[in-house]
């Protein structure tokens, strides 16, 4: 029925080759074609940064791009930050700060997280907040949310 | 809504404009406007999807001459952390600070808040009283061509510019701050940053010896499209930033606009605002 | 290598008040945790609804025929197809698939089940509705006009004459002969004389507005029948024992057959306490595909088929003397119900007791009527009513206490409850650190100095002004007395390494229940978190619980969980006192080991005797079972009665600048003070309280869902804006400890009292700064622009009663 499109990418350090519809979102290619369901849909307008994936390390909203633009570039969801050492110590502060309560928003927000402290090692609490100013959250107030990311920020050197 | 019947990924700009030439394009830079729009059925994607992401001769931020040309698809991410946009247009670098979110900043690029032609882009306001113009590239006949526009006349209505068809956004030419060059922006909303502004402000001039001259006045939100503020501009030119001059700007301001009522503010709010912030601005550059 | 062994006694050490980690937090950070949204059965379907384009209409003819011929669609139904569908919600008036009608634009017309969402929303584009259209009621006061058009009128025949229905027939089949939902009427005390008594009496009307709860995980069901018609759901429901039971109803089913398994949830607010039409209908297409069906909302139809909270227009009068007592309260509200009525018309249950019993009040009277209109309708939201009630009575407390020139803190201190208070409405205040809460969080924002000062400052040049404002509440802490019960089942076992898995009735969340319960276990059985397993979201497995509501879970399931451990520490205390020769009372739980109790010097390892219990005695030992009610009870006809064991109190500062250029005002501090009984895990309940402050704060300034006569103007995070990071104020909580005689290790339930004072405080102290009181919420920069200019239309309630001709 929708035109289909052969892609290639690197995912969380793996080569995939998949075939997408042209008018699909990253995010419902990762959820839907690839089978990684940690990164959320919570409103599929970039407001609310659920979604929110690393692109050639930058992060983006994946329901704002289209799948096939993710050919040729090397993506990094949170099943990847899981996997990798340099990020434990982002999700153990989440863990130990009480960052965490539902929970649907903590995936997106990690990732978010983990970007911030790749441009920023150095953030104090305002440039955290700046920075995570993209990624909604319901339960927490967001304060636990900033004490985890400073303290990773710090715990990080 | 038609379906997609080919989706290109075209590496040069000849090939791209090229490919505009045969007309029934939909072009895709960051996709951050271009995806919920479709999504949500008030844009329908043509039959060919054309991503222009590929394409070098359209990145980049460079001196050229007396002007900065920022390409198209540079991120607003990018022309915040350039040191020439930190250097000679720190008003573009503070409207780029005001824009959405990180992520938003990250994947969506300056032609594309210009193609898009809200009334409400972030970064319109500040280019139009930066005197920038658009760059567009097309190939009518088997060569390239460019053209430039003046990004205050490039705007129709909204989501409409004088861009035709055939023709890509290539680059934003900004002609180089004269010595004494003064510009200000100014983003009305309860958040830093991820807010359709209900009413944006630009104001720049030269500043010589205390007078006014070169003002430009340019107000977001207000009106279909992106506008300059001829009579306000008026108030403004050859003035000093005396406490009258304010208030006679202020008000002109107020009265030139006219903007609609709608979900994030009514039409009295909006000119109240116009009014104060013009104010607010032009009090803290006199006080500067 | 074992430590204790070494050192030969095991120091008493208490997991109470500490900072637990989250027992799901490391899953949910990698994200691991499997949503609804997350899960694909095999065979799996996708279900998507058509919902109204009118209003408020007469449906003419629906046509599925080109829906039904599209490839890949398996199932379409209407109301015609399921002729025995039952009305749903709190009235019965409320038919999941409309059929002759719709009255609001959410109203449910088709649905589809297909191989994929996107053929499903193509079929739905499919299907052709007629319409005939009807007058719409938006404004609640119009709907009590005489001739007002009736959003449910009895049903006629095709002869144009009443339709004989069966006695008691529910309100979705007989209709009603007026636009009222419900009526509550309280009454104690002799107003007329109180109001003789007062010095000075305040009368103004309040309005408060829809917001929705915005849930980060939009709503979701997955419904499944197998071969021998037993149902299966995976469903986000708050309430899943309840919902079992309603549903067995719907569908003409027996209870038994039905399974509720509950994956986890992405937020829930009280928005998942009732059950609505999604969820029915997903249910009958999975009946009529034979294959699992999943129906999962976008963010747009969660903002439009969601609940609100509910909107109220409020007159209040009260009084007092000019020594600063208070004399009465008379209160009328006018309830929106929307288009059906769900649990949002019942919030004055909790309104009323803000109203008699916050303050010592000798007089009070409340009146409520809540009417149908075409608007979205309202559901239960995290305060319940408490917000909106709030709102009004600490404005009028700050305004009487300017009026008769007493400072608004001691004014409160005057009429504040005290422990061993029973108020006219009969609620028994065992535990009560009402006035710590006021003083504490007064002394920790320098409430008194700063007041005083941001009124002296208001005319001051430059365009920002300070303000600091005050308010506290009152709100159930000990379960509340709604159902014929309001207890937990908690099923405890522990296997032969002295692991336990803990199965309650109690569901997570995400509030942090299952670290909350597991702790309680571990203080009475003398073992670490990491020991217990929580099974709590199988209908099949655990015990019966009323469900997540009404701030009960840590109270309720907490003192059931507490009586499962201590029964189970009984019989391994007996146990070893048999097999090592002493006396049980001489024994005690600590560090994973029976210890001496008064040297804790370990007698045996508990994991060793488990073993050796499970290999030489009877199992009777690791099975054991409590169920915890609590001692409150129902209110009477007159809605008195003492509802709730405990009850929480608290206090909150919230201090604003408002520039009054633009009228932004934004949060700078709030301090709050709160009793929550007892601090049992410290990062639980700042998180929740955390939480809840900004939820207000969202309530107060930003959060608005615009409803136009009956349209939803802003279903998007865009434009409907929920508080993001850097607009949070900075938070100073302090937690009064009054050590509830009831709560499980004295602690009361806190779920909701953060939100509740929030936009109350926030108004006064947008007077402090200003001058101006705001009647109506929210506070956007545009209303209190407005408001500061004299352009604010203030609330008037006109009619709250039908009006007769």
């Amino acid at each position: 029925m929708s035109l289909k499109h052969d892609i290639g990418f690197t995912l969380n350090g793996v080569k995939k080759r998949v075939t997408v519809d042209v008018g699909m979102t990253a995010l419902d290619m990762l959820r839907d074609v690839v089978g990684l369901t940690g990164t959320k849909y919570g409103c599929g307008e970039g407001e609310c940064g659920a979604c929110t994936i690393q692109v050639d390390g930058l992060s983006m909203n994946s329901c704002l791009m289209f799948a096939v633009d993710c050919d040729g570039r090397d993506l990094v969801t949170i099943e990847g930050l899981a996997a990798d050492p340099r990020a434990d110590a982002l999700r153990e502060a989440f863990v130990e700060h009480g960052a965490v309560q539902c929970g649907f928003c903590t995936p997106g927000m990690v990732v978010q997280a983990a970007h911030l402290l790749a441009t920023h090692p150095d953030a104090d609490a305002e440039t955290i907040k700046r920075g995570i100013e993209g990624n909604l959250c319901r339960c927490t107030g967001y304060k636990k949310i900033v004490d985890a990311i400073e303290s990773a920020c710090c715990g990080g050197k | 809504m038609t379906p997609i019947e080919q989706y290109l990924a075209p590496a040069t700009l000849d090939e791209a404009v090229g490919i505009l030439q045969q007309g029934e394009v939909t072009i895709l830079a960051g996709g951050t406007d271009l995806m919920p729009q479709s999504k949500a059925g008030r844009l329908a994607i043509k039959r060919t999807l054309m991503n222009i992401r590929r394409i070098p001769e359209l990145k980049g931020i460079a001196l050229d001459n007396d002007a900065i040309r920022i390409g198209a698809l540079t991120t607003i991410t990018e022309i915040l952390n350039d040191p020439l946009v930190k250097e000679y247009l720190p008003v573009l670098a503070d409207a780029c600070d005001h824009f959405a979110s990180d992520q938003i900043r990250n994947a969506g690029t300056l032609g594309g808040n210009i193609g898009n032609a809200s009334p409400a882009g972030d970064t319109l306001v500040p280019l139009i009283v930066l005197d920038a113009e658009v760059e567009l590239a097309s190939k009518p006949n088997g060569s390239v061509t460019t053209r430039r526009l003046p990004l205050a006349e490039f705007f129709t209505g909204p989501g409409r510019t004088k861009r035709a068809a055939n023709e890509l956004l290539t680059a934003v030419r900004i002609p180089l701050p004269k010595a004494g060059h003064v510009a200000r922006f100014f983003k009305f909303g309860t958040r830093p940053a991820l807010d359709i502004s209900a009413i944006s402000i630009g104001i720049a001039g030269v500043i010589d010896n205390g007078v006014i001259s070169n003002a430009r006045v340019a107000f977001g939100a207000v009106a279909p499209t992106p506008i300059r503020a001829a009579r306000t501009e008026e108030a403004l030119e050859g003035r000093r930033l005396d406490e009258a001059t304010i208030e006679a700007v202020a008000s002109a301001a107020r009265d030139e606009v006219n903007p609609i009522d709608d979900v994030r503010a009514t039409a009295w709010y909006r000119k109240e605002l116009i009014h104060n912030m013009t104010k607010r601005i032009l009090d803290h550059v006199a006080q500067a | 290598m074992n430590v204790a062994e070494k050192t030969h006694f095991i120091e008493a050490d208490t997991l109470i008040g500490k900072r637990i980690q989250k027992k799901d937090a490391p899953e949910k950070a990698a994200g691991k945790t499997r949503y609804i949204q997350d899960m694909v059965l095999p065979g799996q379907l996708h279900a998507k609804i058509l919902r109204s384009s009118r209003v408020h209409a007469r449906i003419v003819s629906i046509d599925t025929s080109a829906a039904k011929a599209l490839p890949g669609v398996h199932v379409v139904l209407t109301a015609a197809d399921v002729p025995d569908q039952q009305p749903i919600g709190v009235a019965r008036d409320h038919l999941p698939l409309k059929g002759e009608r719709v009255r609001s634009l959410r109203d449910e017309i088709a649905a589809v089940a297909a191989d994929s969402e996107e053929i499903a929303e193509a079929a739905l584009k499919l299907i052709r509705v007629e319409y005939e259209d009807l007058p719409i009621i938006s404004d609640p006061q119009d709907a009590l006009k005489p001739g007002a058009p009736l959003i449910h009128p009895e049903p006629h025949g095709a002869d144009g004459k009443h339709l004989h229905l069966k006695p008691n027939a529910p309100i979705a089949f007989a209709g009603k002969p007026d636009n009222i939902a419900m009526q509550f009427d309280y009454t104690h005390g002799d107003l007329a004389q109180a109001e003789a008594e007062s010095d000075v009496v305040f009368e103004d009307t309040f309005k408060l507005h829809y917001v929705t709860h915005c849930c980060m995980g939009v709503s979701g069901i997955i419904a499944e029948f197998d071969a021998s018609g037993n149902l299966l759901m995976y469903s986000n429901t708050q309430v899943p024992f309840l919902h079992k039971r309603e549903f067995a109803e719907y569908l003409h089913m027996d209870p038994s057959r039905i399974r509720i398994i509950q994956p986890p949830i992405g937020g829930g607010f009280g928005s998942k306490l009732d059950i609505y039409p999604f969820e029915v209908i997903c249910i009958f297409l999975a009946r009529a595909a034979q294959r699992p069906v999943k129906m999962v909302f976008s963010r747009e139809e969660e903002f439009l088929a969601s609940p609100t909270r509910q909107p109220v227009l409020l007159t209040l009068r009260s009084g007092c003397k000019k020594d600063g007592t208070l004399t009465f309260r008379q209160v009328h509200t006018l309830h929106d119900n929307g288009a059906y009525t769900s649990w949002g018309a019942t919030t004055p249950f909790v309104m009323m007791q803000t109203f008699s019993s916050l303050y010592r009040v000798p007089a009070c009277d409340y009146h409520t009527t809540a009417v149908y209109t075409n608007n979205p309708y309202a559901g239960s939201f995290r305060g319940y009513g408490n917000l909106q009630a709030t709102f009004a009575i600490e404005q009028h407390m700050d305004m009487l206490a300017e009026a008769i020139q007493m400072d608004p803190l001691e004014f409160r201190l005057k009429n504040a409850q005290d422990a061993g208070e029973v108020t006219g409405q009969g609620m028994k205040f065992k535990s009560c650190g009402f006035k710590e809460c006021l003083t504490t969080a007064a002394e920790r924002s320098d409430y008194q100095a700063k007041h005083r000062d941001n009124i002296v400052h208001r005319g001051d040049a430059g365009p920002v002004k300070r303000g600091i404002g005050i308010a506290s509440m009152l709100h159930v802490g000990g379960g509340a007395k709604i159902y014929p019960s309001d207890g937990c089942g908690t099923i405890l076992k522990l296997d032969d390494f002295a692991n336990v898995t803990l199965i309650t009735g109690a569901s997570e969340i995400g509030q942090g229940s299952e670290t909350v319960l597991s702790q309680l276990v571990c203080e009475e059985l003398g073992l670490p978190i990491s020991a217990v397993t929580v099974v709590n979201n199988d209908t099949a497995i655990t015990p019966w619980d009323v469900g997540v509501h009404a701030s009960r879970t840590t109270f309720i399931a907490g003192n059931s969980a507490i009586g499962a451990a201590k029964k189970a520490k009984a019989k391994i205390l007996a146990a070893a006192a048999k097999k090592h020769g002493c006396d049980e009372t001489a024994l005690d739980l600590r560090g994973g080991f029976v210890i001496k109790a008064d040297t804790g010097e370990p007698v045996v390892e508990l994991a060793r005797l488990m073993r050796n219990l499970h290999f030489s005695d009877k199992a009777e030992l690791v099975m054991t079972t409590f169920y915890y009610e609590p001692p409150s009870v129902h209110q009477d006809k007159g809605f008195k009665g003492d509802v709730s064991a405990a009850y929480a109190w608290a206090t909150q500062v919230v201090e604003v600048e408002v520039d009054t250029d633009t009228g932004i005002v934004k949060m700078t501090k709030v301090t709050g003070a709160h009793d929550v009984g007892r601090v049992l895990n410290r990062l639980g309940i700042e998180g929740q309280i955390e939480g809840g402050v900004v939820m207000g704060q969202g309530y107060a300034l930003t959060e608005n869902l615009i409803v136009d006569n009956g349209v939803t103007r802003n279903p998007n995070f865009r434009d409907y804006k929920l508080v993001t990071a850097p607009e949070i104020p900075e938070m100073d909580i302090s937690f009064i400890e009054s050590m509830d005689g009831e709560g499980p290790q004295g602690a009361k339930g806190v779920g909701e009292a953060p939100s509740i004072c929030i936009a109350a405080a926030a108004a006064n102290a947008i007077y402090n700064a200003t001058g101006v009181r705001i009647f109506a919420l929210p506070f956007t920069p545009e209303a209190v622009y407005r408001a500061l200019h004299g352009k604010a239309e203030k609330p008037q309630l006109q009619a709250w009663k039908v009006t007769t001709t």
